[in-house]
């Protein structure tokens, strides 16, 4: 019975171990593939959506971004146009985060998002990071984009 | 010590055995899916889960005093058991053969032998002594011997190959077999021969795309 006992203690010791090693692997995991450095916005313009995108833990360097309208990818480009307005607001270290997708839509109602690429330290594994929130617009006939409010969807 | 008292230490030591077979299958697939979904191919990580199910199964050992001789490690059954093993392992070769043949449109064709094929036998033995050594142990002590711990190890061994269609067919098979002799004639070293013969004439003579280099958990996937 004091036998059992000992296995017993080592059956939770070791689940203890284990438990604390998936949730080690499980936060390392996340903060490397989803660093909370990301940070970005997209809007939309007349003829295009456009945004920034900073990586806040590697302020120089230039992000892709991959845009997606209806849930389906379009285009990818690199994050690399001035946007003075960024630097000056303390996001980021220069100016030269801004990117802009110029776009050629039928009529009707659509949805764009952004995303930023980001690898982990060896490249192995790669995610999107939402850059902002989902950007709902309407295209009109002669190919405008329209912004739709929150409350318009 | 009354009946009852006696009683309840079986059906304790019976569910303690369960909790270790649990334990030891968990950190496996630990290695098997976790690790690699979070850290890749790193084998310091991945040794973690392994080494803690060592760890344990020794303690269990020394607890339990069981001695390397219990466990099978002995030569003196040795030829007893390669003589239950040795039938059933050339028909499961020569079924591979025929599975190989058929796969590659009625030909014979083998790959390359490659080094790592040398530490096969050491790799079998280790698991023979995981599955058998300590899961048909205490799967014998958790449900008794005969066909419901067989089973239990077949079906624990089969699982650990998942998600790999081919090894979990396969190894089902051979789970069922190893641990039906071992039971008969406990010895690891016959089993991990007869692991190591199937194993290697399994990766030389299928097609790669079948046997996925031999690649199980999520690794499977890429």
């Amino acid at each position: 019975m004091r036998g059992h006992m000992k296995l017993v203690h080592a059956l939770i010791g070791k689940s203890i171990a284990e438990t604390i090693l998936v949730a080690v692997l499980a936060v390392s995991f996340y903060l490397s593939a989803f660093p909370p450095s990301f940070h970005g916005w997209g809007e939309v313009q007349p003829h295009s959506i456009a945004g920034w995108a900073v990586n806040q833990a590697d302020p120089w360097e230039r992000l892709e971004v991959q845009l997606f309208i209806d849930g389906k990818f379009v285009t990818s480009g690199t994050a690399n146009q001035s946007r003075p307005d960024v630097a000056a607001a303390g996001w980021a270290s220069d100016e030269w985060h801004g990117f802009k997708f110029d776009l050629s839509l039928g009529p009707g109602r659509h949805q764009a998002r952004v995303y930023a690429l980001h690898a982990n330290r060896r490249a192995a594994q790669q995610t999107l990071q939402m850059v902002g929130d989902p950007i709902m617009f309407d295209v009109a006939v002669d190919g405008a984009l329209h912004p739709l409010s929150d409350k318009s969807f | 010590m009354t009946s009852h008292e006696s009683n309840k230490d079986e059906n304790i030591d019976r569910a303690l055995a369960g909790w270790e077979i649990l334990s030891v299958v968990i950190s496996c697939l630990i290695a098997e899916w976790v690790v690699l979904a979070f850290v890749g191919n790193s084998k310091i990580v991945g040794a973690i889960p392994v080494a803690l199910a060592l760890a344990f199964m020794i303690f269990s050992h020394r607890q339990r005093g069981e001695s390397l001789r219990d466990l099978g490690f002995r030569t003196d059954n040795f030829l007893p058991a390669v003589r239950l093993l040795v039938l059933p392992t050339i028909m499961a070769g020569a079924l591979i053969l025929v599975l190989a043949w058929l796969m590659r449109g009625r030909q014979f064709g083998f790959a390359p032998f490659r080094p790592r094929f040398l530490t096969v036998p050491l790799w079998a033995l280790f698991q023979q002594y995981a599955l058998q050594g300590f899961i048909n142990r205490r799967a014998q002590l958790a449900a008794g011997i005969g066909l419901k711990s067989i089973l239990l190890v077949a079906v624990i061994f089969s699982a650990v190959h998942l998600p790999n269609p081919l090894l979990t067919g396969l190894t089902l098979m051979g789970g069922l077999l190893w641990a039906a002799v071992y039971q008969r004639a406990p010895n690891l070293f016959a089993p991990a021969l007869s692991h190591t013969v199937l194993s290697v004439l399994l990766a030389l003579s299928l097609p790669s795309h079948l046997v996925y280099n031999l690649r199980v958990g999520l690794k499977y996937f890429g």
